[in-house]
Formats: C-alpha cells, structure tokens, sequence
C-alpha cells in the first residue's frame, strides 16, 4: 500500500440555505478542494461521494454523486455513490483513499454533502430516523432517544453511575460552542453559556436543546494523491493520511462485555498510525449530542472511565489546551449536514495542522490528529458504521 | 420484516407474544427473528419462538418532539425480556406519560394496541409495553 497525502480541502458553511439544492451546496465544497490544492480538475481520476437521506428528502434516489459531479464540471470518471448514514463522509474518504493506496489511481476526489432543510422539519426528522435499522424506525425511535437511554451509551445510566450532573452533560456543547462562535463556517455561532444549555427546553430526558445537533445543509471535499507524488500534483503543505479505519457494528446479546466498536476502530488505527491517545495534538469527533463528548473520551483512550468533564473543567480539551476536541465547534455547533460531516471533520483538521484556521487556530499546529465519525443504529444493538482517520504532517 | 409480522395478537396461551427466534445449536433467542444464529454464527438452526409475553423494563425516556406518524410526548423504552433479548420497545397509551410513572427494573406485561393515534399509524398494530401486576400505573 502506498502512502496517502491529502493536498486540497473545501467546505460549504453549514446552516439554512433553502435557495440551494445538494447540488450547488457540493459545487462549493468540491471547488474549494480543487482551487485549495491548486490542481487541474481534468487531473482527477475518480470520485466517492457520501450522502445519506438526499433520496428521502430531495427525490433524487440514485446517481446522486454523479448529478453532483456533473454541476461542478466533472464527467466522465468512475464515482461511487457513498452511503453509510452520519459516516458517509468518513467512507467516502475511505474509498478514496483506498484507491490511491492501492494503486489504482493517483489522484481522487472525496466529497460528503447534505441537504436537510426542505421545509418540513417533521419529514427531515422522519428521514433522518430512517438511517436506523428499519424495524427500529418504524416503532418511532430517535436518535436522541438513542443517546439517552440506549444500552450502548445510556446519557441517563451514565449520571447516575458516574455521577454525572446536568452541567456535567453540558459541557461540551457549552465548550464547543465556543470554538463554533470562532469558525466562519459554523452553523450556531453564538456562544452559549451553562445556563443556557442546562436550562434550554428537554428535547428527550435529560438532553436539552442544545445539548443536540440539528439538522443542517452543508458540505466537504478533500483531495487525495500519492505521499511521493504531492510536489508533482500541488505546492500545499500535504497531511498524510496515517491510518483510515471503517468498522459496521457489532451484534451485542445482553451481558455483552466486549469494547465498544468505537474503541475497537479507535485501537486499530492507533496500531496501524503507529501512535496513541497522547500522541493526538486534536481531535474532531462525533458529538450528535453534547454528552457523546464525554462518552468518546474514553473511548478513544482519552481519559479513563467517568472522567470526562475533568478534561474539559482542567481545560484540556479546550481551544487552548494541550488536546482540544472539535475546534471547529462539532457537530452541536459547526453543524450536522449528515452526509458532509466526517470530511468537515477531516478540513477542519487539515486547517488546523496548516496552521490556517482563521480565529480558532490552535497556537501550535498540531502534527498528528484523528477524526471520529460514526452513523446509523442496527437492531444488534450496535451503530452501524465507525470511522476512525488519523492524520499526520 | 414488517411490524404485523413481529408478534402474534393470540399466541398459545391466548395472549399476545413476540415473534423471535431461537437458536437449537446454543439456545441464544432473539428479537426480531433471524435466519442465522448471532452468538454461533450456525445457520439454519432458527426456530420461531412465542417470547416476551412479559418484560423488565431496562431504560425509559419521554421524547418531546416525534417523527411523523407519531405525538410527543411519547414514552421510549428498552426491556429486557425473560428469554434473553434487549429490545426497544414504546409504552401502551394506558400509561400516563409523566416523570415518575415508570422505574427501571420494573415488570412489565405486553399489550397490542395502534402505534400512535395519529392518521398514518392509528390502523397500524404494534407491539408495546405497559406496567405488570403490583407494578400497575394505576395501582
């Protein structure tokens, strides 16, 4: 396997933008890769592009990726059409990335977009309900619900096992918002105090409103060459992709105590980057719901069991500590486009490493980063896909 | 597989039960049914088998906003049923839905009712939970 750099990153803001279709939201995010790497767009090879619910909500059921491509000038190319719920970014990355690596081609496109808003909260959420396992959807559950009080996570058990207040659950939206009211990009850019996400309106018990993402219109590219090959293709500092690690969930029978499948993918990459939990200078993942922060730390080998709110109360996680957690604000914050979110994962990061985040640049660029990207809900109990990508200067 | 065919209205004993199955090679059960034993990884060995006709209620919630087809508030759940499984599950209407009400551990009893009595679900039948015995809302 070859070695893999990413040269080009682009992104459209996440929010409302109910003048725009997928498709002219992708065109931005693909184009801002392209023109960021400064690479001819006839040079790429091949394209995967990740959307999730775009079938349910816009009507365009198949070819997504390829209708996308074809508004921002690109034909011709194999592209696979990329769906694995809230990972579909991450995946998309994946398939790109696994082309290079092997290969196959030498430059490839990976592009993850959403279209959430189409004027019917109730069927965007419905839609949203779909990337579970059908015979769960069905009977009514939600992805809050899940957080809350499904056995994997449990938000609830964890409070009283943990001891874990309500501002405990709090802080990482309270954090995150933060680093979102810094990001251009960042769907709610308004900095949220304590109170206000403690005392903002039960969405499920005991997650708050803004305790949880919403739903967003938004997109991400990356560009993808050869580690060797970067000086032929673009002048941009390259970040090597160290390790790109997808796993479905697992079939969990009660009394199950295997790790979770997070901390499954989280040790496998760490293994195959050659690195671990201390060596990560910041991390993007997965906070669908504010108290998911907390959960993930010690799932990615962060800090040990029910210690999660020390890492933000001792301000380590935080912009300015020794690991800040989803600098970009997260999912809570930057915003949740499903589909997009894993590569503005990745963007953001790449930014970060640069040293071109704008206001919430971390004071030392970081040299070695992972992203966490997870999606769906199976009826054995488990997500049903996880992304884990650890990236290195 | 669709809900109907998740549960029998009338099962041996005249009341409702689950429609799971079970594995001949290790015994393990599960909800819904599967051709192929999760825990031996055997196929073929599923058998149908009439389950969780009661319930211990694992973890509960009350969600404040629904998906189409649905009314919040509404009650969501997972039980733990005497056979093995872990399933999510909602609570019958006859449960008044306010803190309190239910407790994790208790037992519960299953009922067919509508899904939700709204106009895309209120012909759908559904399986559901609702408190057992001295463990009775009303009690």
């Amino acid at each position: 396997m070859r070695e893999v750099a990413i040269i080009g990153v682009g992104a459209h803001p996440s929010g409302q933008f109910s003048g725009k279709s997928l498709k002219e939201i992708a065109h931005t995010a693909i184009w801002n890769a392209i023109e960021d790497a400064g690479i001819g767009p006839r040079r790429i090879e091949t394209a995967y592009v990740g959307n999730s619910i775009g079938g349910l909500l816009t009507g365009q059921e198949g070819v997504r990726g390829q209708v996308i491509l074809q508004h921002s000038g690109i034909t011709g190319i194999p592209v696979v059409n990329v769906e694995n719920a809230c990972a579909s970014g991450a995946t998309a990355l994946r398939g790109a990335w696994l082309e290079i690596a092997s290969g196959a081609v030498d430059v490839a496109v990976a592009v993850g977009a959403e279209k959430m808003f189409v004027g019917d909260t109730a069927r965007s959420i419905s839609a949203l309900a779909s990337v579970s396992e059908l015979d769960l959807s069905e009977m009514g559950m939600q992805f809050t619900t899940v957080y809350a009080i499904h056995p994997k996570i449990n938000i609830k058990k964890k409070m009283s096992d943990y001891g874990w207040s309500l501002a405990d659950l709090a802080k990482p939206a309270v954090k995150n918002s933060f680093n979102g009211s810094l990001n251009p990009l960042a769907q709610h850019r308004r900095r949220l105090s304590m109170d206000e996400v403690v005392n903002s309106r039960v969405v499920v018990d005991p997650l708050t409103l803004y305790m949880c993402s919403s739903i967003s219109d938004g997109a991400a590219a990356a560009i993808l060459c050869p580690a060797e090959a970067v000086s032929r293709y673009s002048s941009r500092k390259p970040i090597r992709i160290a390790s790109c690690v997808l796993r479905s969930g697992a079939y969990r029978l009660p009394g199950d105590t295997a790790p979770d499948s997070a901390t499954i993918a989280a040790n496998q990459a760490y293994e195959e980057a050659g690195v671990g939990p201390k060596d990560l200078g910041a991390v993007e993942l997965h906070d669908a719901m504010a108290p998911a922060e907390l959960m993930l730390y010690e799932r990615l080998g962060l800090c040990g069991l029910g210690e999660g709110p020390r890492l933000i109360d001792e301000g380590i996680t935080t912009l300015k500590g020794s690991q800040p957690v989803n600098p970009s604000g997260g999912l809570c914050s930057r915003g949740h486009p499903v589909g997009a979110t894993g590569l503005l994962q990745i963007a953001e990061l790449v930014w970060q490493m640069r040293g071109e985040a704008g206001e919430r640049q971390m004071e030392q660029p970081p040299k070695v980063t992972m992203a966490q990207n997870q999606g769906g809900l199976l009826l054995g109990q488990d997500s049903a896909a996880y992304a884990i990508t650890i990236l290195k200067q | 597989m669709p809900l109907s065919d998740s549960f029998y209205p009338e099962g041996s004993d005249g009341g409702p039960c689950l429609r799971g199955s079970r594995c001949s090679e290790c015994g393990t059960v599960v909800f819904p049914k599967m051709p192929v034993c999760p825990s031996c990884l055997c196929n073929g060995v599923m058998a149908e088998a009439g389950i969780g006709r009661t319930a211990r209620l694992f973890s509960h919630t009350i969600a404040r906003v629904a998906p189409k087809g649905f009314q919040a508030p509404y009650y969501q759940a997972f039980a733990d049923l005497p056979e093995g499984p872990r399933i999510f599950t909602l609570i019958g209407s006859e449960c008044p839905i306010k803190e309190g009400v239910l407790r994790d551990g208790m037992e519960l009893r299953l009922i067919i009712e509508p899904l939700a009595e709204t106009p895309e679900n209120r012909d759908v039948l559904a399986y559901k939970y609702v408190p057992a015995g001295k463990d009775r809302a009303d009690a």
